[in-house]
């Protein structure tokens, strides 16, 4: 069964080279390419969909949005940001609303099915300043101290365990500038059991997000 | 001196003394008094006995007084008692004819003068109802050869006893307090003094003290032997003088006119009283008695002046008490000048006071000497005040001083962060100019004469998007880390190298610490790295690169090595070596490249320090 990916870009010209790169690829199956965040979101309504290429600055709303309704409404969907610069400003906007990857506006034809099929088969890259950055981003949680009354409201909203110790272990590796390669030699797995660990990271800092925004909103007495 | 201003005095100065001056038990009825030397009880009918009265005074050696008093037929019974008041050269005593009692006189080998009151038992035998007749020898205590004669009373011990009591705690004890406390107080303040002599005013005042302490002793030894009196009597003349003195230059110094002038001068006359003591003997003694002693009256009075006018033209508490004071014991010392010279003055106005003879000026110095110790003891605690007020006022100022330092160092240092940023802009602005601008422009051109076909264009922009993505990567690490840019570097290359079918690996031999660079030199460095792959990937043809990062002895090191063409390569990549020269030439380093059959190394080693 051939994926079904989901094309959501507003710049005609990468959108015909989105398109292109998937249709050439006969294990990818392209659902629909569409130009606004509301039509994704229509698509997403109607049809399964494995992956959804999402560029943020959509006209008519944040491709974070359209992100987060995806993960909430079909777990199964693996989205993948398209970034011009892969910066880590709008990365971790991404990652953080639910993107377990993401690819580069210039990426060739073989760079973007491969990166489908790498996030399909449950892997996803990082850079170093990103992972740095996911790092601090759990260390500054503040679910993690929080008061009793707010705890309960956070247990509720199944706020994430922290990150595993491996999981720690292999963000400070990378933050370092160590390669994936390198990481699984010191750490003893495959570099595929390494990018493994990183979507799982992906995932956990899209929850935790949620989380925090859940005990922020319950702080301030909107929840 | 005015009577009204004397019973003034005496009113506020010591009302114990007026106790010892009314309800006598009894007075006697008849006084005579014979004058002239006799050895022994002269007769009733010698013809010199003449009436007198109770108190006497008479310039002789000798004199003999013949008291009658009248007692009641209880008296014999009770056992009455004589009180006298004073006998300062000793004597002896006779009741109707009767022997009672003998007060050591002074003889060849011992001087007396007896300061305290006396209260002797009458012998019930020689006691009988109705008229007594007491005889009693009164003896000079020597200069000025004067013989006083006391009011004397008799009467029970009970009538008698508290009289005698209260003389003698104020004749007596008081003197002796007066000793104690004036030495150990005196040696206090003068050792304040001796480790801070700027303070003339200590000095002064524990000299004073200390002064009349010895002065005081004129009223607690009653006998002295002989030897010793011409010693004593000089330490007396010169303790008073000197008490005077000291008291003067106290209260000049207290109101700030001290004057070292004065200090001399005054230092001068108090030596001249004991030193014409020394020099003159019993006639020396009369001379310094009258006459020297008038003389520090002045000083005493001027003082009293000066005090009042001080006082007058700066009304403070503290000026005012030093006026009273000092006018009081003025007062006390012209009192106590009539009352030991014998004054007619005195004895005329005041006869029941003078009889009384309590010397004044001792309690009124007593007085100075509280009110001078409570004046210095303000003074010291003002000073001490004074003290802490100015540490808190310097802490203060310095650490005013403290924030301003601070925060013109802060000033300094955001002047200098905002230069180096300022600094670093203008670098990045020339490298965009130089490399990005120019590559874009050129390209344009050629486009715009139709001399850039579709994928020579493609080459030019991906090379533009290179150049911004290495110049993001030299830019975004927060932590200015420069393992983390090469890190981000390394992420995006390894893929790249290995879709274009090379094996890329990567060595870093960096140390734990951070590296930290200036962006624009981070930039620099990763800019020669994607130079040399560029060229692999376009030129070199080789199957697998490796890329090295070290960093020893402050040179950053990185080389690139592939296994492609070699030199035939770098005969097309000519304009890329020629770029990553003059960048190494510009951050200080040296690029070096070698080639192999096959392969080639490209090697940048760059000072840290020289950024």
């Amino acid at each position: 069964m051939s994926t079904r990916v989901l094309i959501v870009e507003d710049e005609p010209e990468f959108l015909r080279r989105f398109s292109e790169a998937v249709t050439a690829d006969p294990a990818l199956h392209l659902l629909a390419a569409v130009s606004t965040g509301r039509a994704g979101r229509a698509l997403l309504e109607a049809e399964p969909v494995d992956v959804m290429l999402v560029d943020l600055g959509l006209p008519d709303m944040d491709g974070t949005e359209l992100i987060r309704h995806a993960v909430q409404r079909h777990p199964g969907c693996d989205c993948l940001v398209v970034t011009m610069f892969a910066d880590d400003a709008h990365v971790m906007a991404a990652l953080e609303a639910g993107a377990t990857g993401y690819l580069l506006k210039d990426a060739t034809n073989e760079r973007i099915t491969g990166a489908v099929h790498e996030v399909r088969a449950g892997g996803s890259p990082i850079s170093p300043s990103i992972a740095r950055r996911v790092l601090a981003r759990f260390r500054s949680s503040p679910a993690a101290a929080s008061t009793p009354p707010a705890a309960a409201v956070v247990a509720t909203s199944a706020v994430p365990s922290p990150l595993s110790q491996r999981e720690t272990e292999i963000l400070q590796s990378i933050a370092k500038g160590f390669s994936f390669e390198t990481v699984g030699e010191v750490l003893g797995i495959s570099q595929h059991t390494v990018v493994a660990h990183v979507k799982n990271i992906y995932r956990k800092l899209a929850v935790h997000s949620r989380g925090e925004a859940v005990y922020e909103a319950s702080q301030m007495g909107l929840l | 001196m005015s009577p009204a201003g004397a019973r003034g005095l005496v009113a506020l100065l010591l009302l114990f003394a007026v106790a010892t001056a009314r309800g006598l038990p009894l007075a006697p009825s008849e006084v005579q008094v014979l004058v002239g030397e006799r050895t022994s009880l002269p007769a009733d009918d010698d013809p010199s006995w003449q009436p007198a009265q109770a108190p006497d005074a008479r310039v002789t050696p000798v004199a003999w007084y013949r008291v009658a008093f009248d007692a009641p037929a209880s008296a014999v019974d009770q056992g009455w008692m004589l009180y006298l008041p004073y006998l300062y050269g000793g004597g002896q005593l006779w009741l109707n004819a009767q022997p009672v009692t003998v007060v050591l006189e002074s003889r060849a080998d011992l001087r007396v003068r007896w300061e305290r009151p006396l209260l002797l038992p009458l012998p019930q035998a020689a006691l009988r109802p109705g008229r007594n007749v007491l005889h009693l020898r009164a003896v000079s205590a020597g200069e000025p050869g004067i013989v006083f004669f006391p009011a004397l009373k008799v009467g029970s011990q009970a009538e008698l006893q508290g009289a005698f009591d209260r003389r003698f705690f104020v004749v007596r004890t008081l003197p002796q307090v007066t000793l104690v406390a004036g030495v150990v107080v005196g040696l206090l303040v003068v050792s304040i003094w001796w480790r801070r002599r700027q303070e003339v005013q200590y000095g002064l005042f524990g000299l004073a003290a200390i002064l009349w302490a010895l002065r005081t002793t004129t009223f607690i030894f009653d006998l002295l032997p002989a030897p010793l009196w011409p010693l004593w009597r000089m330490l007396y003349y010169a303790s008073t003088g000197g008490f005077i003195a000291a008291m003067a230059l106290f209260t000049a110094s207290l109101t700030g006119r001290f004057d070292r002038r004065l200090a001399w001068a005054l230092a001068g006359y108090v030596l001249l009283g004991p030193l014409l003591y020394g020099l003159g003997g019993e006639r020396g003694d009369a001379l310094v008695g009258r006459w020297w002693v008038l003389g520090l009256v002045p000083v005493g009075v001027s003082v009293a002046v000066f005090s009042f006018t001080a006082a007058w033209r700066e009304r403070t508490p503290g000026n005012a008490l030093i006026a009273a004071t000092v006018a009081l014991a003025t007062l006390a010392g012209v009192h106590d000048y009539l009352l030991a010279s014998g004054s007619t003055a005195l004895a005329s106005r005041l006869p029941e006071w003078s009889g009384d003879r309590i010397f004044l000026l001792h309690h009124a110095a007593n007085l100075m000497l509280l009110v001078m110790g409570l004046l210095l003891s303000a003074r010291f605690v003002h000073s001490l005040q004074a003290v802490e007020h100015a540490n808190e006022t310097l802490e203060a100022r310095v650490a005013e001083r403290e924030r301003e330092i601070a925060t013109s160092y802060e000033r300094i240092a955001a002047l200098q962060r905002e230069q180096a940023v300022q600094d670093e802009r203008q670098r990045m602005v020339q490298d965009l100019h130089d490399g990005l601008g120019s590559q874009l422009f050129s390209s344009l051109m050629r486009a715009e004469r139709g001399a850039l076909d579709s994928a020579a264009a493609a080459v030019t922009l991906r090379g533009a998007i290179d150049e911004m993505r290495v110049a993001i990567e030299a830019l975004t690490p927060d932590d200015r880390d420069f393992r983390t840019a090469f890190g981000n570097f390394r992420f995006r290359w390894d893929q790249r190298l290995r879709d274009a079918g090379l094996e890329p690996s990567w060595r870093v031999d960096l140390p734990d610490a951070p590296l930290v660079l200036s962006p624009d030199l981070a930039l620099q460095v990763l800019r020669v790295v994607q130079e040399a792959l560029t060229n692999v990937l376009k030129h070199a043809r080789a199957t697998e690169v490796q890329v090295g990062l070290s960093h020893r002895a402050g040179e950053l090191e990185l080389d690139v090595i592939d296994n492609g063409a070699g030199p035939a390569a770098a005969t097309q990549g000519g304009r890329g070596l020629a770029n990553m020269r003059t960048r190494a030439a510009r951050l200080g380093g040296r690029l070096q490249v070698e080639f192999g059959r096959p392969g080639a190394r490209v090697v940048l080693a760059v000072p840290l320090r020289a950024t």
